[in-house]
């Protein structure tokens, strides 16, 4: 019992508030790990408590209370059982939205995989804990893999800098300032975000590599499952074998197979930064099968005068199916567009 | 004329047999997030009640020269009619996958060569009956040969 009480687990609480028998707090937490950790988690705690924006009661509870207060003396012979009952309740909800207030400040676990990754000022050597507002970064002859709970994992490429906005179980998100990461994530869609200064990487149950610099000049490409590569309002879809440039201001480029032609890639990278009609007959001409998931996603990005060329195009590779119809298409209808996607996904 | 040869493959099978038949696919084409890691998926076509279907596979293979049969399961996805194939056979040798089904009393079958780096979408075979052994052996020969390259 005396190495139980000798764990300062229930002074934590009031020595953050307060300060209060800050040095015996400090000194125990100085030699322990188990201590140390709590703190943090406790400090997580309350300072997401003290985020919480302060709502006015309605005049309903006060109106409630009150006539609770001026009921009859009789019933009031029930009023300690009554308040024991909604302290252990009050109780259960404190430790309730503790536990979730814990969760959601998760801290990740990172490992070192070469060299000393920095975690905010600090080396962290083979391991250590990166939480949200912390900025991660390798050097030139350093790696870093970073679990993402029990999600999956984000290896960090030498020279990459990048933070941790979120670690939320809706909600995990990373900044990737400059450098290059490999994510290999294993959940359900729209869980796990990576920022770039010009798209966000959303998701979609995958596994993929994405470089950026710090101008947003980017690209991602996925191994396995699918990506949604995001900007104000603007979508690519890259599935497995493709990539998707982004670039500063313009946002994600069009996606492409990797197995494309140089000719059709070298056109695209026109069209993308110049929307030249030369830059799209020649991607027109060069598509094969596979990359009608670069004209599916031309549909919608070229000027509406030049869709029917495109959509001719996706119709001489390929038969369209039963519910897509040429008008909704060229309408860019979001239900035709998609089931069309669908039914392409099948040749890609 | 190659540009055309995915297309072929993935709708030959039902413009020729204008029957039941497969489709088969990446596993992204399924957008099921827990099939991504399967070999591949594969689709009904013309098969007006996939829930009352049957389908089965095996993975046929050379390993050291001798010929290996390995049964597959096959995972049912949530749309109805699209399956999954795991691997389910070793890394060595050669191998193809053999697609059977059955959907009110018409057969399919389609061969699946598997390559180094996955499917061979381009070199698959389908059927409007089962896959005769010979058809089998000579897919497998066809992987082998290509090796020898």
């Amino acid at each position: 019992m005396r190495i139980f009480r000798r764990h300062v687990s229930d002074r934590l609480a009031p020595y953050i508030h307060e300060a209060r028998a800050a040095d015996q707090v400090e000194r125990h937490l100085a030699k322990c790990e188990r201590c140390r950790a709590e703190y943090v988690q406790v400090r997580a705690g309350i300072e997401a408590l003290q985020r919480l924006p302060l709502a006015e009661a309605p005049a309903s509870i006060w109106n409630s209370i009150e006539s609770v207060l001026n009921a009859a003396p009789a019933k009031r012979s029930f009023a300690p059982r009554k308040i024991a009952f909604a302290a252990i309740a009050g109780l259960m909800v404190v430790g309730l939205g503790y536990w979730i207030v814990m969760r959601s400040a998760a801290r990740w676990e990172v490992d070192g995989l070469g060299g000393s990754p920095v975690v905010g000022t600090e080396h962290i050597g083979r391991a250590g804990r990166v939480a949200a507002g912390e900025w991660i970064e390798t050097d030139a002859e350093s790696r870093a893999r970073i679990q993402i709970g029990d999600i999956g994992s984000v290896e960090l490429a030498p020279n990459t800098r990048a933070r941790v906005i979120a670690t939320r179980p809706q909600d995990n998100r990373i900044a990737l300032q400059h450098g290059e990461i490999h994510a290999r994530i294993s959940a359900p869609p729209r869980i796990f975000f990576v920022d770039t200064a010009s798209a966000t990487a959303a998701d979609l149950g995958c596994e993929y590599f994405l470089h950026t610099d710090e101008d947003g000049s980017g690209l991602m490409s996925v191994a396995s499952g699918w990506v949604s590569f995001e900007w104000n309002g603007r979508e690519s879809l890259v599935p497995e074998g493709a990539s998707c440039r982004t670039r500063p201001r313009l946002g994600p480029g069009t996606p492409f197979f990797e197995d494309a032609s140089d000719g059709f890639k070298r056109a695209l990278d026109d069209f993308d930064q110049t929307s030249s009609d030369a830059a799209l007959t020649a991607i027109l001409a060069k598509a094969r099968v596979r990359d009608t998931l670069t004209l599916w996603h031309l549909l919608s990005r070229v000027a509406a005068g030049d869709r029917g060329r495109v959509y001719d195009r996706i119709a001489a590779l390929t038969p369209v199916p039963a519910g897509v119809s040429q008008e909704k298409a060229l309408k860019l209808d979001p239900e035709t567009l998609r089931r069309w996607k669908d039914e392409l996904a099948w040749t890609w | 004329m190659l540009r055309y040869a995915v297309a072929t493959s993935v709708f030959a099978a039902v413009a020729l047999a204008d029957g039941f038949t497969f489709t088969i696919a990446s596993p992204m084409a399924a957008q099921e997030a827990q099939f991504k890691s399967a070999a591949f998926v594969f689709r009904t076509e013309r098969c007006a009640d996939p829930a009352k279907s049957q389908i089965s596979a095996s993975a046929e293979g050379i390993v050291q020269a001798k010929r290996r049969s390995v049964p597959l399961k096959v995972a049912s996805l949530q749309k109805p009619g699209v399956y999954a194939v795991f691997q389910n056979w070793g890394n060595e040798g050669r191998w193809v996958v053999v697609l059977k089904g059955v959907c009110a009393g018409e057969t399919a079958a389609a061969i699946v060569p598997l390559g180094r780096k996955g499917f061979l979408r381009e070199s698959a075979k389908f059927f409007p009956r089962p896959a005769t052994d010979a058809e089998v052996d000579a897919s497998l020969k066809s992987l082998v040969e290509g090796d020898s390259k």
